[in-house]
């Protein structure tokens, strides 16, 4: 019988055995790093139908969250303003500016602004603003400091383990109540003060969920 | 082996039947789809060999091709946040808004609160503003959010087929008003019934202004009692309302006022008030209930003591009770011929008993029955005292409306030149002598002899089909209006959106038909009210106008006038298996055929018989045997044979033809346990020719036999079995427990004696308890601390802040499914079909579990004579079946992807996300609460179920999205699913707790903050939640209880969900008197076989029984000789 296969063969099985290692290795590692939400989401940054500029409006001119994200305390959604809610100021402020003209549109026939989503959760989590910034958790910990973007961006990556990271050790997040809409405040520990936080962790009872119906439902 | 799965092709009546996702589109490009189907799946589409391989290709390589499109860029899809260009009063975008309505339904109204989520309304709950029904609903008017986004439901305006713009609906009001004004000559209206006070105010205000035109009302079911009686009796314009909370003993007269009858919610609730039993002294004083009926009602399930009797017989009874009662003989003539097992005593020991309760007890009869039944009633009622008491007269209008009757007569003499008929559905439901109907080749509709007939309604139907005018109409969550309640309080129909097809209100048809100057439904509405607006604004708020009920008026029964009116009623003639009596019933779901196209009402099962899709005419076991109807047995059953043939969960029932008076209806036999042996029932309702895709092919049409001198029985009537075989889609095909110990029951005197009875009843109490030495933990700490018992295995922790757990009191639940479909609302459960429910894929997480005992089950021999016997008649048993919540349950150690894990409050999630769909859980839950998924019900249409890559999967359409709770996840294809304990409901509601301790401590949510969907709509109160955690919750007092026990609770599962025991009231002097209720006669017999003379019962079975429970045994044991040999075989008449 002829030789069907050279010597060289022999050592295929290992060369296949290596490449695969190889090739698994370099594909779980291009996965865990571009196919995570930390790759895939954060630099976000959309054009928005109006190039609304968070750091004058937060920033320079000090306007709370809350003017405009009015419901962040009461309902799930911190709600985007209503065009009504721009023209409070605009209609005096730059009433003839051509970049609010899609806002005196909306304002006029009630046509909603199409404002693109940035930070997204999917529709199997139920995220709810209003218990987080009820009880010590700011913004600026998951949205970053808005107050000094121009144009927003999605900073922090909104995985689950970003959230588990902190419902598992809310102590290092947490901040004083007053601070909360601050975006330029500090937490506790940041501050030194981590004894202080988890004295508050006991005392307010703060038990974030890590269940899973905590978030899905 | 590869395994063949059974993806049978859909059937012909499956495409024509319910087609749910379809949208309109779709329907119109069907034929050519159709074609291109039956070209590639010569064979039908039952496996992938049928179709053609190139084929396949081609279609795979257009997939992949699509997808391909799909994914091109492999970019984030960009989603937009839309905020309002003006700001919306009230509105915060994330939390729902809740406004009062009122659902109407014909002399009444439930009123509601509308839960809205941006203006879209998503589920009704009871208004709790209106005490006599404390926040309950029913299960129509929970299903009634559905219809409003209807895809079948009427869109437009027509005329001869062509759309008619709103503008030409106004001139066309208009013209009639003109050319009929001061005279009305040749006009008539054919109406629904109606409570609502601004419509009987345009009616006053049409009828001023059209003297000479008729103004019928109609409707095909009777719920209210004929008024003639109480003109008869009491000689004033009176109903009755009935206090069921205060009536200690009462008899029920065919009446389902459970279910059937107007106020059934109410009095649901007053009812299950006297039922209600924490402890030893409540049971002394908890009400007895007898029933005589010839149908199996929910009421009847309820019973102490139930007569089979058929309806027509009904008065004898009646008048030989009034004869027992009022100690005369003047009535004897009537109950000449009434004839059933120790008829003298039992009519004896009831008037005794009521007697005893003079008073405090009630007699009531239903509404079909003729108004010399009532007499009878008003007899007794106001001899024993009770009026006053356990019954109130209130003033009502006297009626002024002509009868459909009248109408047919003026429209045959073609007097009448133009026809509105509002709402109901005459060409469909109207008496079938009154010739509504076309039949072709056999019969012309009258309508066709009314040049002009425009006809409102909301829904293209058998009615529009004849009509020339079509007006759409809007629906109540649409509309401005008003209406009373049955007990008068006057309630706002509030609109919660705009009318999504320009629909047309009914109060602004009639303003512009009476040409009033404004015609704003809502500022005739105010008017009505008095046009006060700060009184306004606050009546819309509460839902209720303060003290606007009735006005209860005293009455006196005057015998005169009501003797010359029973002086016309004639005893009954014999019911023979020749002459056999026909019962029209209203069904429980679809009322009468109003609701087909609901598809959560459709797929919900009817609640004694558990068919679902459709209906079936209801013989009794002996009846059906003389049909030829007696199975063999079935592989399936254990030691029963069963009450029709089943394969796999399929009933395949007989096709009959019943015969009334010559006119003659088909459709499936079901043999029904626990009807008056002659009697048939035909629920009314189905077999609807011209509706949507839900409604269409469910069931078969009763009304044809039904003429107007017998609207709710017949006699003399014939049935006959046609041999041919139809599928039933049956969710329960056993019904007997076997013997077992999932619903645990005693009678008061037992539970008195030992209040722990449950205790005794079961494997536990043969066995040591689960939890070892550390069974005597209270509650709270059982539920946190998890003792492992004996077990070497560890067990979780559960160490959040709520323990959530539930009670279910088996005792005042009357099992009127009212839980499944508010489920179904909440929780965005999707309907399946009659297909896949025929296959057990029904999705309900929360099901109701009827059970029948007859106690002769023989337990020596499975097989034995005991066992082949049909129950004639049964003691019924419902059970609201649900995820029990086990703490160490075990679907959760069989999942290979943690997709269902325990949360730290001890609830059992699922993460839909995780799950993979293997089923484990499902095959390993003890309970059979877990759902799967196997299609994308929410995505495709169900006809296209099994068309695989061919069918058209797009989204389902924007109109049945807008119903969905945004709060809840809508799963898709291959998850499993089941009860959550409203997650959704527990985590708002901790939240909102959170959101007002801000940097406090106060984050226990306060007991009763939190209600699941099953307990906000029960009547009964049956159904309790809360934190076990806290001593003094609700929840935790429910469990408390001596009867609370753990369905197969010794499998160690620790369910957070234990049930109350069931407890029945039977009068020891009754001759169908047991001193055990059946099932437990059942229980002994299987359990004590060797033991079944009275001799080998002195044995101790008492070994390992834990506290309390030896006494249990023993009660049981000593009972249970006479109980295996029932007194006397009751019940039944010749």
């Amino acid at each position: 019988m002829s030789k069907l296969f050279p010597k060289s063969a022999n050592s295929l099985p290992l060369q296949l055995m290596i490449f695969i290692t190889i090739l698994g290795g370099v594909a779980t590692a291009a996965m865990t790093y571009y196919a995570t939400p930390k790759y895939l989401r954060v630099g976000y940054q959309p054009i928005q139908p109006v190039p609304f500029d968070h750091s004058i409006h937060a920033g320079s001119l000090g306007i709370d969250c809350r003017y405009c994200h009015s419901s962040v305390e009461k309902s799930a959604t911190s709600s985007v303003p209503t065009a009504q809610t721009c023209m409070n100021c605009h209609s005096i402020i730059k009433p003839n500016s051509p970049l609010l003209e899609p806002v005196r549109q909306s304002f006029a026939t009630g046509e909603p602004l199409p404002w693109v989503k940035i930070h997204q959760a999917p529709d199997y989590v139920y995220f709810n603003h209003s218990v987080h910034v009820n009880r010590g958790i700011s913004c600026v910990e998951c949205h970053g400091k808005v107050n000094e973007m121009a144009v927003v961006s999605h900073v922090k990556s909104h995985s689950m383990g970003f959230c588990l990271d902190c419902h598992r050790d809310p102590a290092s997040y947490i901040r004083d109540q007053k601070d909360v809409f601050n975006l330029n405040s500090k937490t506790l520990a940041e501050q030194g003060r981590l004894a202080e936080a988890h004295q508050h962790i006991k005392d307010w009872k703060v038990k974030p969920p890590q269940s899973c119906s905590g978030c899905h439902r | 082996m590869k395994r063949q799965f059974d993806h049978s092709a859909p059937s012909q009546r499956a495409l024509a039947g319910p087609r749910y996702w379809r949208s309109l589109d779709e329907l119109s490009a069907s034929p050519g789809f159709k074609e291109q189907l039956a070209r590639e799946f010569p064979e039908g589409a039952s496996s992938i060999e049928g179709v053609d391989r190139r084929q396949f290709m081609r279609i795979m390589a257009a997939s992949f091709a699509l997808g391909g499109v799909g994914l091109a860029g492999c970019r984030r899809p960009e989603a937009n946040i839309l905020p309002y260009g003006k700001s919306v009063e009230y509105i915060v975008p994330g939390l729902p808004l809740y406004y009062a309505t009122a659902m109407p339904m014909r002399k009444s109204a439930i009123p509601l609160l509308a839960e809205t989520h941006q203006g879209r309304p998503t589920k009704l709950e009871g208004n709790p503003s209106y005490t006599p029904h404390g926040g309950a609903t029913t299960l129509i008017a929970q299903a009634s959010v559905l219809d409003l986004y209807d895809p079948d439901r009427s869109t437009s305006h027509s005329k001869n087929g062509r759309t008619l713009p709103v503008a030409d609906v106004n001139d066309l009001l208009a013209s009639i008003h003109k050319t009929y004004a001061g005279s009305g000559e040749g006009l008539a209206f054919l109406a629904n019934e109606s409570a609502s006070p601004t419509r009987a105010r345009l009616v006053a205000r049409l009828k001023k202004q059209f003297p000479r035109a008729i103004w019928a009302e109609y409707e095909p079911v009777q719920d209210e009692p004929p008024v003639e009686a109480a003109l008869a009796s009491f000689g004033q314009s009176v109903k009755p309302l009935y206090r069921f909370a205060a009536a200690k003993r009462i008899v029920s007269l065919d009446a389902d006022f459970l279910s059937a009858e107007a106020g059934s919610l109410y009095f649901a609730r007053e009812f299950s008030k006297g039922r209600r039993v924490s402890n030893v002294d409540d049971a002394k004083e908890m009400n007895r209930l007898y029933v005589v009926e010839s149908g199996f009602t929910i009421t009847g399930s309820m019973a102490d003591h139930r007569l089979r009797l058929s309806s027509s017989q009904v008065i004898s009874l009646a008048a030989a009770l009034a004869n027992a009662v009022l100690g005369t003989s003047d009535y004897a003539s009537l109950a000449q011929g009434l004839e059933f097992d120790k008829k003298d005593q039992w009519i004896a020991e009831c008037a005794k008993d009521l007697a005893e309760h003079a008073g405090k007890s009630l007699v009531v009869a239903g509404a079909h029955q003729p108004a010399a039944v009532h007499v009878l009633v008003n007899a007794i009622n106001a001899k024993l005292g009770n009026i006053g008491q356990t019954v109130d007269f209130v003033a009502i209008e006297p009626n002024s409306a002509s009868s459909i009757k009248a109408l047919a007569t003026a429209i045959k003499a073609k007097s009448i030149k133009t026809l509105i008929i509002l709402n109901g559905n005459p060409v469909y439901n109207a008496p079938a002598d009154l010739a509504f109907t076309d039949i072709p080749g056999k019969q012309e509709s009258i309508l066709k002899l009314v040049p002009d007939v425009i006809r409102y309604g909301y829904y293209v139907d058998e009615t529009s089909e004849l009509a020339g005018t079509h007006l759409a109409a809007t629906h109540y969550l649409e509309s401005w209006g008003d209406a009373r309640t049955v007990d008068g309080t006057i309630v706002p129909v509030q609109p919660m959106i705009l009318p999504l097809f320009n629909g047309l209100m009914e109060v602004e048809l009639l303003a512009r038909l009476a040409g009033v100057e404004n015609t704003d439904a809502y500022a005739q509405v105010f008017a009505t009210l008095g046009s006060d607006q700060k009184a306004f604004d606050k009546f819309l708020h509460d839902g209720v106008k303060a003290d606007s009920t009735y006005k209860i008026v005293e009455v006196s029964y005057r015998s005169g006038s009501a003797k010359a009116l029973l002086a016309t009623a004639q005893a009954p003639v014999a019911v023979t298996e020749d002459k056999v009596e026909v019962r029209f019933v209203i069904d429980h779901k679809v009322d009468d055929g109003r609701f087909v196209n609901n598809g959560w009402l459709q797929e919900c099962p009817d609640p004694i018989t558990k068919i679902a899709w459709d209906n079936a005419i209801l013989v009794s076991p002996r009846l059906g045997k003389k049909l030829g109807i007696y199975p063999k047995g079935s592989a399936l059953q254990i030691s029963r044979v069963e009450n029709a043939e089943y394969e796999m969960g399929k009933e395949n029932a007989y096709i009959g033809e019943v015969t009334v008076n010559g006119r003659t209806v088909r459709g499936p036999l079901h043999i029904q346990p626990g009807l008056a042996n002659y009697t048939v029932i035909l629920p009314l309702g189905y077999g609807r020719t011209k509706t949507g895709h839900v409604g269409t092919g469910s069931g078969f049409n009763a009304y044809p036999a039904r003429a107007s001198d017998a609207l709710h029985f017949a006699t003399g009537c014939t049935i006959r079995n046609t041999g041919e075989r139809h599928l039933l889609a049956n969710t329960q095909e056993h019904w007997s427990m076997e013997g077992r110990d999932i619903i645990r029951e005693a009678n008061v005197d037992e539970f008195i004696a030992n209040p722990g009875f449950v205790a005794g009843i079961g494997m536990e109490s043969h066995a040591p308890a689960n939890l070892g030495k550390d069974k005597n933990m209270p509650l709270a700490a059982q539920a946190t601390e998890i003792p492992r018992g004996n077990s070497l295995y560890e067990t979780p922790k559960f160490d959040g802040l709520h323990q959530w757990g539930m009670s279910i009191d088996l005792n005042t639940c009357i099992g009127c499914n009212a839980c499944v479909v508010a489920c179904q609302a909440e929780n965005n459960i999707p309907i399946v079909g009659r297909e896949q429910v025929k296959r057990g894929r029904e999705m309900h997480w929360i099901r109701l579990d009827r059970y029948y005992s007859d106690g002769k089950i023989d337990g020596g021999a499975f097989g034995g004579e005991g066992n082949k016997i049909l129950p004639e008649d049964p003691q019924a048993i419902v059970q609201p079946m649900t995820c029990q919540h086990c703490e160490l349950a075990p679907c959760e150690i069989v999942c290979p992807v943690n997709a269902t894990v325990h949360d730290d409050e001890g609830v059992n999630v699922m993460a839909y996300n995780r799950c993979i769909g293997t089923r484990y859980c499902a095959n390993n839950c003890p309970y059979k609460v877990r759902r799967f998924n196997y299609f994308d019900y929410n995505k495709r249409s169900l006809d296209e179920l099994y068309l695989g890559p061919l069918a058209n999967q797009s989204e389902m359409p924007e109109l049945v999205k807008l119903v969905k709770n945004p709060d809840v996840s809508v799963r898709m294809r291959g998850v499993m699913e089941k009860c959550t304990y409203c997650v959704q409901r527990v985590q708002q509601a901790k939240i909102a707790q959170k959101r007002l301790a801000q940097d406090s401590d106060n984050v226990l949510v306060p007991d009763g903050t939190i209600k699941t969907a099953c307990q906000q709509v029960c009547p009964a109160e049956a159904i309790v939640f809360g934190n076990i955690k806290d001593e003094k919750s609700k929840v935790s007092l429910a469990k408390a209880q001596k009867r609370d026990y753990a369905v197969l609770g010794y499998l160690n599962v620790r369910p957070r969900t234990t049930y109350l025991g069931k407890l029945r009231n039977p009068n020891d002097k009754m001759p169908d008197y047991q001193n055990l209720p059946l099932s437990r006669i059942e229980y002994n017999s299987k359990n004590h076989p060797a033991s079944h003379g009275e001799a080998a019962h002195g044995e101790s079975h008492g070994h390992g029984h834990e506290n309390g429970a030896s006494g249990a045994a023993h009660g049981e044991h000593s009972h249970a000789p006479a109980g295996e040999k029932p007194k006397s075989e009751h019940g039944g008449h010749n």
